[in-house]
């Protein structure tokens, strides 16, 4: 059972969409062989498709020394000697790549491809020589003639009953399962959307169950699940574990087999399954309703129904396993011979020569063709697809980096902004540094070093806003100032009121005595919000906001999160309350210490959360702040911003190096990627000498996030980039509240690198929002302790954005979510498609559409032999880099030399300077008019060029 | 000013648009999303137009009914086809509502199904709805109604199958069709009982018989066919009585296009047959009767079987079943402008609900915060008052629909495949081989519900 528990999908509840490798239970594996392993167990794609890659080959996105460097790599051997080595038989098969011949489209291609009548038209010109005198037909006729494969075996044994019954009476068992299995485990489940809970739930879903059936006849009226109502009370009130034994052994599963047919019974419907799973891991997933989960019990109510079905169809629970099925993906010898068929042409070899080669060489080609399958050719595919990535990113990097810095040393700095890792920041750094050289941005996992417990002034309860691997021991509040609780006492009642007022509405429409009162006469006027929400958006907006400011008082609050005697907990949570003065010294030290913030600091330091607000979006939680849970971080930055103000916090920090100037000060901020909207919190409680550098300050905010969100509307295909970026930044706002608007804003899309390292080394430079920027100084840090903490924070979460797009984009209906615009929320725990079906995880199609499926390239700043010290001293990210799910290079800090980890201790140096390093006067000069991904640019404002 | 061809107008817009791009698309020509998207929003705004110059023209000469004749179809002996349209108390809120809300759930979609690979084919299925729909409200003769009755039903199985790429949609479309199908059935021998015995199927002549009882010497039984066979239509469209089973299953389509079809237009369509028809049906007893106990045990059914969906637009489905099948009881009972006021009420209501179904669980979220974390149970009214067996009846009884998917397995599935079962052996018979394959059980073949 623990075994078989492992391939389930591990996403929770979709109301804090957590990203993580989608084959993390495979991690231990790697990469290449995982997603093979993955592929055929779930039926899925492990690469893109091998078309695709063979477009990016034409249209010069993968280039052919690329796929010479990989085939390098690769072990070579020699398979007709002096004539064909197993190098040259693939890289004839990889360029031009094989046509699409198989025993489905044969009879086709010979008739409408005319492939027996002519060779391919696209064979270099030794090939076309060689076959000169040659004619197809008879080419073909040899290779049907002397090769003979084996077919595959075409018969196995079930694995589980509903294969068996599916092959035997065209009958798909599943789909009697699972119509009882999906409403019994949907309606258990619900946290809170249907109008009745199911009847004593409390006692397990096992337990609810048996006594559902046990009180009504009607069940048995099904004709396949007739006897339902008697196996369940036959089972007594034994407990699931027994009970499921007890089935295994109606259904003659020995127990050698157990991990693989329990496996296989949870994966027929692995959405639900996982969802059981997670919330028995950890039912404060739950958002509301925390019952008893468990998995065990969800297989017991499975098996019930299976053994019930299968006795009903094929009178009998054991027969199943008697019999063996055809298997429905076995290879037919046609498609070989084709393969060789197009392979003799692609090598040039004349019909003569195939007839006159040896068996043995005969053989050996062809078995080295039918190693060389379709997987393989992708696996190859996708390296050359990656590498060229690599080269791409690196040799401008190096370039870069070998000129004189973009901006100049100056005296002050204006201001210094920490910004969360995500890549949607970069952007938004690049254009305040574009627009003021005296401001630098920083780079920070957003929930800047605190951990916290947080509720907000307006929520019901306390949430994690940190990474989900952490527990968070603090608990910190937003409170209204002393004078503003009246106004807070009618914000609340407002806020009950107009809750209870929307409830009831949704309700009652639905009903039948207070649906026919409530919709008969006031179901019109419904026509107005919505209808007004949809045709303007934006105004629909500004009228609400408008009328929230006349009604509903908004009082000014403050965070409580100061503790002074040591040991305040609270009674229920055991959370402590807030921070002491040394615990807040520790978060400011080790967040301002490795990023190298020691000194020179300006002004103000800005920190800057982030989050993402949408409407009409189950997914909104999968756009806010990765470092978070899948959360705002505002509330982090806030509470940063006032930790590193307080004076004592500086007192101590003194003595550990930072040296903060009486005149700096931090301002918590928060940025919402959407709509991208910036606040500021606590700007009340700062001196009145920092007042109209405030100003200036967000006048150029204003300014980079309007640039911003015009950069980032070039990717969306219904703005046209000509216009202005105030209009950019109206359309982007239009977004985030258009009710029928799927693509509120693109997410993580397109993530392909994380960059850890000082911002001299990335400044200036356009990366296409698409990069992880890291803030990091490795002379700051002589023990590799902050390298330490800063790789173990980054690389999971990184790792994991940059898998979980990986794999929804290979394989969108497997690994992702499908299409967002059927979508049904079902006991507002995830969402499935049409009335009754599984729970889809993963990503939408929407998210996904324009993301480049590439393994995530880490490029840090540190030298080789250290960094990979700290690595292998961290299990989790030993097991990252060593299986290659993650990328991973370095820049010496020192002389800038980039080396490419190659694995197993082998570092590769970087070599040639095939990509160039476009030189633009403004981000904007350069993305103009181009919508697809955009190389790696130097942006040089004029007025520095000069100079 | 007479503004009546306006009417025509209104009919012509959509048909034309859908034409148009019909036979274009055919020859190769594409378009942008953007063209695609304004052409949509200007139709539907001409169409308002138009429709806002029929009302003040009703609004000027309240006692004539807006009616415009284009000569006959065809016309056999004494039998008629006319071709005519017209605009009166009933038809004006219909076709408003049609207007109104498939030109909303038409802006919504614009963005919503931007860069789908079915983009055009969602707006040429929701043209050919709107004119379907709109010809439905206003054709003055039953002959006429069905070609747009036909149309919506088309368009709606269609859609229910939009992504045909998967198995789902497909299998659940083709239930709806086969439901659609049998209650259509209904329609046409209505309309070819009403021309064998009336000479035509005109409203206005309906209501000349009904007034007179002049000519025809026409047994009321027979009357009462045509009454039970139109309540039978409409039940079929609004998913009512013996076809209250495929509404969920229409839940397979974009969100839109449940908003339109199920929750606001299609449904409707049942209460608009119904009303027009009201005068014949009213004549008879029976089928007045019947109707009334349709309307009210589907509105009972429906309410239980809501009460325990976990899903958002089930929960929906099932939700308008119980309203529709409340308006079909204010219809039997007489009260018209009572069902008309629901029937506007609750198609608006109904659609913007589907629309924003993805927004349930943050809503719900929303209101979790506002109540300060103290949500009021539901479902602790009369029902808690029953002994739990009884409750865990009654919530078995409606978690599994009140297993009537079964039921008409057992009467209808069954004696069905085994007379298509004796038909394939018979049609084998003459080459009968020993080796037939054997048949497809029973479950692999549509079930009608």
């Amino acid at each position: 059972m623990a075994h078989a528990i492992h391939d389930l999908p591990a996403q929770g509840p979709i109301g804090v969409f957590v990203h993580h490798n989608t084959l993390h239970a495979l991690q231990h594996l790697p990469f290449e062989q995982a997603v093979t392993q993955a592929a055929q167990v779930f039926a899925a794609e492990p690469y893109l498709s091998e078309q695709v890659y063979q477009e990016h080959r034409q249209n010069g996105r993968i280039l052919d020394r690329d796929i010479d460097a990989v085939l390098a790599r690769e072990p070579d051997a020699t398979l007709l000697s002096g004539r064909l080595t197993r190098r040259q038989l693939r890289r004839a098969l990889l360029i031009p790549g094989v046509r699409r011949v198989n025993h489905g489209n044969l009879a086709w291609q010979i008739e409408e491809g005319r492939i027996l009548e002519q060779f391919r038209d696209d064979l270099s010109p030794t090939a076309k020589r060689a076959l000169e005198s040659d004619h197809p037909q008879r080419l073909w006729q040899i290779c049907t003639d002397r090769y003979q494969p084996t077919a595959a075996t075409h018969e196995r044994y079930a694995t589980r009953p509903a294969e068996f019954v599916l092959s035997k009476y065209q009958f798909d068992l599943d789909e009697e399962v699972h119509a009882v299995l999906v409403r019994l485990v949907s309606a258990y489940l619900d946290q809170g959307l249907a109008y009745w809970p199911m009847p004593s739930r409390e006692m397990g879903l096992l337990a609810a169950t048996r006594a559902l059936f046990a009180s009504s006849k009607l069940i048995d009226l099904s004709q396949n699940l007739s006897g339902l109502r008697t196996a369940f009370k036959q089972q007594n009130e034994c407990d699931a574990e027994e009970t499921v034994l007890a089935l295994l052994k109606q259904l003659s599963v020995q127990a050698e087999e157990y991990q693989e047919f329990l496996s296989s019974e949870l994966l027929a419907l692995p959405g639900w399954a996982g969802m059981v799973h997670c919330l028995e891991v950890d039912p404060m997933l739950a958002p509301h309703e925390r019952l008893s989960f468990s998995l065990m019990e969800y297989l017991a109510v499975r098996l019930t129904l299976t053994v019930v079905a299968l006795r009903n169809v094929s009178g009998s629970t054991t027969s199943w396993k008697m019999q063996s099925i055809p298997l429905n993906r076995h290879i037919d010898p046609l498609t070989h011979q084709a393969r060789l068929f197009d392979a003799c042409q692609l090598l040039g070899y004349h019909s003569d020569l195939l007839s006159s080669m040896s068996d043995d060489d005969f053989q050996e080609l062809c078995r080295e063709l039918e190693q060389f399958h379709e997987w393989e050719r992708r696996r190859l595919l996708h390296r050359a697809y990656e590498l060229r990535h690599e080269r791409q990113i690196l040799i401008p990097l190096a370039r870069h980096r070998a000129m004189p810095a973009v901006a100049e040393k100056t005296d002050r700095l204006d201001a210094q902004v920490i910004f969360c890792i995500d890549e949607r920041e970069e952007s938004m750094r690049r254009a305040l540094e574009e627009i003021e050289p005296r401001i630098e941005t920083f780079g920070a996992a957003g929930f800047f070093g605190c951990a916290v417990d947080y509720q907000g002034l307006d929520d019901a309860g306390g949430v994690s806003l940190c990474p989900v691997v952490v527990k968070p021991a603090h608990q910190v509040a937003e409170v209204p100032v002393n004078e503003h609780h009246s106004r807070w006492s009618i914000r609340k009642k407002i806020r009950r009121l107009t809750s209870s007022i929307s409830r009831a509405a949704g309700i009652g429409s639905r009903t039948l005595v207070r649906g026919t009162v409530s919709t008969a006469c006031l179901g019109f006027f419904s026509l107005f919000p919505t209808g007004l929400r949809i045709l303007a958006p934006l105004r629909y907006e500004k009228w609400m906001a408008r009328l929230q400011a006349l009604f509903l008082p908004q009082p000014r609050t403050e965070l409580q999160f100061m503790r002074n005697d040591d040991e305040s907990r609270n009674a229920a949570s055991g959370l402590l309350a807030g921070f002491s003065i040394a615990e807040m010294a520790d978060r400011v030290a080790n967040m301002l210490h490795p990023m190298g913030m020691t000194m020179g600091h300006a002004r103000f330091i800005v920190v800057m959360g982030h989050g993402s607000t949408s409407l009409n979006n189950p997914f909104v939680s999968a756009y806010c702040c990765g470092a978070c849970g899948g959360r705002s971080g505002g509330p982090n930055a806030r509470l940063f911003a006032l930790m590193a103000n307080n004076p004592e916090v500086r007192m101590v920090l003194r003595d550990r190096g930072i040296f903060l100037p009486e005149d700096t000060w931090f301002l918590g901020a928060y940025h919402d990627t959407c709509s991208d909207d910036v606040e500021y919190f606590d700007v009340d409680f700062m001196p009145s000498t920092h007042l109209s550098d405030l100003i200036k300050l967000r006048s150029k905010v204003d300014e980079a996030r309007a640039r911003a969100a015009h950069e980032r509307t070039r990717r969306f295909a219904n703005f046209d980039q000509k216009k202005s970026i105030h209009a950019a930044l109206r359309h982007v706002k239009e977004r985030s509240v258009h009710l029928g608007e799927p693509r509120p804003e693109y997410g993580h899309c397109t993530n392909a690198v994380a960059i850890v390292g000082r911002r001299s080394t990335t400044q200036g430079l356009f990366l296409d929002r698409r990069a992880f920027l890291i803030s990091y100084d490795s002379s700051n840090d002589p023990e590799d302790r902050y390298l330490a903490a800063v790789l173990g924070a980054v690389i999971p979460v990184c790792g994991g954005i940059n898998l979980e797009y990986y794999f929804s984009t290979v394989d969108n209906e497997r690994y992702g979510c499908g299409t967002k615009l059927p979508h049904n929320i079902s006991g507002l725990l995830g969402v499935m498609n049409g009335y009754q079906g599984d729970l889809r995880t993963g990503l939408p199609w929407q998210t996904v559409e324009i993301h480049e499926p590439v393994r995530i390239l880490f490029v840090v700043e540190a030298a080789a032999e250290r960094l990979i010290r700290v690595i292998h001293a961290n299990p989790l990210l030993k097991e990252f880099v060593e299986n290659s799910w993650i990328r991973l290079s370095v820049v010496n800090p020192d002389d800038g030399q980039i080396q490419v980890y190659r694995g197993h201790g082998e570092w590769e140096d970087l070599e040639g300077d095939e990509e160039p390093l476009p030189i633009a006067a403004s981000s904007r000069d350069y993305y103009m008019g181009k919508r697809e991904h955009l190389p790696v640019a130097r942006i040089k404002a004029h007025h520095l060029m000069s100079a | 000013m007479n503004f009546s061809y306006f009417l025509l107008v209104l009919l012509g817009l959509p048909l034309s648009t859908f034409v148009l791009w019909g036979v274009l698309w055919l020859l190769g020509v594409s378009w942008s999303e953007r063209v695609i998207g304004r052409t949509v929003k200007l139709v539907y705004a001409f169409m308002m137009l138009a429709f806002l110059m029929l009302c003040w023209q009703v609004y000027q000469q309240p006692q004539h009914a807006v009616e415009i004749r284009l000569g006959d179809w065809f016309q056999l002996d004494h039998y008629e086809y006319p071709m005519a349209f017209q605009l009166d108390g009933i038809t004006m809120p219909f076709v408003g509502l049609t207007i109104v809300l498939s030109g909303l759930v038409a802006s919504f979609s614009v963005t919503y199904l931007h860069r789908d690979p079915g983009y055009l084919r969602f707006f040429l299925l929701l043209m050919l709805f709107s004119f379907g729909s709109l010809l439905v409200f206003t054709a003055s003769s039953l002959d006429l109604l069905i070609g747009g009755w036909e149309l919506v039903g088309i368009t709606s199985v269609l859609l229910i199958a939009f992504f045909q790429y998967r198995p789902e949609p497909v299998k659940n479309a083709l239930r709806v069709f086969a439901t659609y199908r049998v209650a259509d059935l209904c329609i046409l021998v209505a309309v070819f009982l009403a021309h064998q015995w009336y000479g035509s199927a005109e409203w206005s002549r309906f209501r000349e018989i009904v007034m007179h009882q002049d000519g025809h010497a026409v047994p009321g039984g027979m009357f009462s066919l045509i009454a039970v066979l139109l309540v039978f239509a409409a039940s079929g469209k609004s998913a009512q009585g013996p076809f209250c089973g495929w509404l969920a299953r229409a839940m397979e389509g974009p969100t839109p296009s449940s908003a339109i079809f199920y929750g606001a237009i299609s449904v409707h369509a049942g209460p608009y047959l119904l009303l027009r028809a009201a005068p014949i049906i009213h004549e008879s007893t029976f089928a007045t009767v019947l109707l009334f106990f349709i309307g009210g045990t589907t509105a009972i059914f429906a309410t239980m079987i809501q009460r325990s969906c976990s899903d958002a637009k089930t929960s929906l489905a099932y939700a308008s079943q119980t309203q529709l099948g409340m308006i079909f009881c204010e219809i039997a009972m007489g009260w018209h402008t009572v069902a008309m006021m629901h029937v506007i009420g609750h198609a608006t209501v109904r659609a913007m609900q589907f629309l924003r179904s993805p927004s349930m669980l943050s809503d719900y979220h929303r209101q979790h915060a506002g109540s300060g974390g103290v949500m009021q149970a539901t479902g602790k009214h009369y029902d808690a008052l029953l002994p739990l067996h009884w409750q865990r009846k009654w919530y078995c009884f409606a978690l599994f629909r009140g297993f009537h998917e079964s039921l008409w397995e057992r009467i209808i599935g069954n004696p069905l495949y085994a007379f298509i079962r004796l038909l394939a052996k018979i049609e084998q018979w003459p080459t009968r081989q020993k080796d037939v394959p054997e048949q497809a059980s029973s479950s692999s073949l549509p079930v009608i519900d």
